[in-house]
């Protein structure tokens, strides 16, 4: 162990403050199941470490129509929450008990692929990311977030402080695919959110995990599906675009064909979840 | 930045000060500092369960926490919640079930079944699977041990014993 300095600020201003002093070499850990495990193998070698358990950023606050989660509110806050159903399966959909009660929103965010699973149904559901830096705040949508692999639009003096999610008023559909029921990564996540007039789709958010660099949206998909009924067709040609424009890897899990394959046979499926008479699970 | 001195709780009666260069974890407290060698080292990854302990009554990982993240908590190990007198009933069940073989897993699979059991006196199958998803068993298999917590819910919840915690 080469750690020479842990901090636990008792404050955003704090956090911020001492993220100003040292730098990017601070290296910021949340609920410490992505880093500690680095730390301990010493694939990673911080000199210093800011840990954020302490911050006072771990609120989830419902006010009309939003749901603000603050940075560091652990994925076990976010299975008990029942304003966004969609959250609370990609939490319950995440690792196991223990990890749950570690692990935290904000450090989704951060998780390499094919890790990430509440990030992928952030991404479908609109969410906005708050950055905060010790003389600024600002919002980015997290579809603007990500810039490639492990890289991201956050500023080395700037940390994420919060998540805002718009409650959504249709049914939304999410289901990550993995080789085991519980406590696996995914060989694919998709999460499906749809806007309806009239019976015809109006918007369509079309999010994928373990198929990109980063949780990506399938946006030739996306647009299969606007103006229809969601009808079989539809859905079809929907889930060959997303085949063919989702960006797989291989590794342990599964190959990059058969995470291609499945992406295709998993957004149909989340799709015929959202269809007309398939009785969608609502939120 | 020297080494600083950490308190916490250990089980319900029991305040123990260390002092830790920074970011030791707990995991590396309990076993090498205060000698508690329940709480068993495997991935260190937070992969296997093992180190399993509750923290205000919530299972976490050891190897994943720093030690200073625990300052003013209270922090449960199998040796807590083992009474001084005869074995907790969840530690009865595993042995009348045969639910280990070389043992390793069991202080995490006891500590979460634990946690369980606060939770939920009289779960499921299907739940305490769900609960168990992160305590890797390499030998047992499975049954064994599910069945066990299923005997020590119903054990505690007749009043057969009462749960010593």
């Amino acid at each position: 162990m080469t750690v020479h300095s842990y901090y636990l600020p008792r404050s955003l201003p704090e956090a911020l403050d001492l993220l100003a002093d040292h730098g990017p070499s601070l290296l910021v850990m949340a609920g410490g199941t992505v880093v500690m495990p680095l730390i301990n193998e010493g694939l990673s070698l911080p000199e210093a470490v800011m840990g954020l358990r302490r911050a006072g950023l771990d609120r989830l606050e419902r006010t009309d129509g939003m749901l603000t989660i603050g940075a560091t509110a652990t994925l076990t806050q976010l299975l008990e929450q029942d304003a966004v159903p969609m959250l609370r399966d990609a939490a319950r959909n995440t690792a196991s008990w223990s990890i749950r009660n570690m692990g935290t929103v904000g450090g989704n965010l951060f998780t390499p692929p094919p890790g990430g699973d509440v990030a992928v149904a952030l991404l479908a559901l609109d969410a906005t990311v708050t950055l905060a830096s010790a003389t600024a705040r600002r919002d980015l949508p997290l579809a603007d977030f990500y810039t490639g692999f492990m890289t991201d639009r956050l500023a080395d003096d700037e940390l994420l402080v919060e998540v805002r999610v718009p409650i959504p008023t249709a049914p939304t559909a999410y289901i990550k695919f993995g080789r085991k029921h519980a406590n696996t990564p995914a060989v694919v996540t998709v999460a499906v959110r749809l806007a309806w007039d009239g019976g015809a789709v109006t918007d369509a958010r079309i999010a994928l995990g373990a198929v990109g660099p980063h949780p990506i949206r399938a946006r030739d998909a996306e647009r299969w599906l606007i103006g229809t009924t969601l009808g079989p067709d539809a859905i079809a040609a929907a889930a060959s675009a997303a085949a063919k424009e989702c960006e797989p890897f291989t590794d342990a899990i599964a190959t990059d064909w058969y995470r291609r394959r499945m992406t295709g046979v998993f957004v149909a499926r989340a799709l015929e979840q959202l269809a007309p008479g398939a009785g969608g699970k609502g939120g | 930045m020297a080494s600083t001195i950490v308190t916490f709780e250990l089980g319900d009666d029991r305040e123990v000060e260390v002092m830790v260069r920074p970011m030791t974890t707990l995991q590396t407290v309990l076993r090498n500092q205060l000698g508690l060698t329940a709480t068993k080292e495997g991935c260190r990854q937070g992969g296997c369960g093992s180190c399993a302990v509750l923290v205000d009554g919530e299972p976490m990982l050891s190897c994943l926490l720093p030690v200073e993240d625990v300052a003013g908590r209270r922090v449960t190990t199998l040796e807590s919640l083992t009474p001084t007198e005869g074995l907790h009933p969840i530690q009865q069940a595993f042995i009348d079930g045969y639910a280990f073989q070389c043992g390793y897993c069991t202080p995490g699979m006891v500590i979460v079944a634990a946690a369980l059991l606060d939770h939920d006196s009289a779960p499921s199958v299907d739940d305490i699977r769900w609960a168990l998803a992160g305590n890797i068993c390499r030998c047992t298999g499975y049954g064994p041990i599910v069945e066990a917590i299923g005997a020590a819910a119903e054990t505690i919840g007749a009043g057969q014993v009462e749960e010593p915690r």
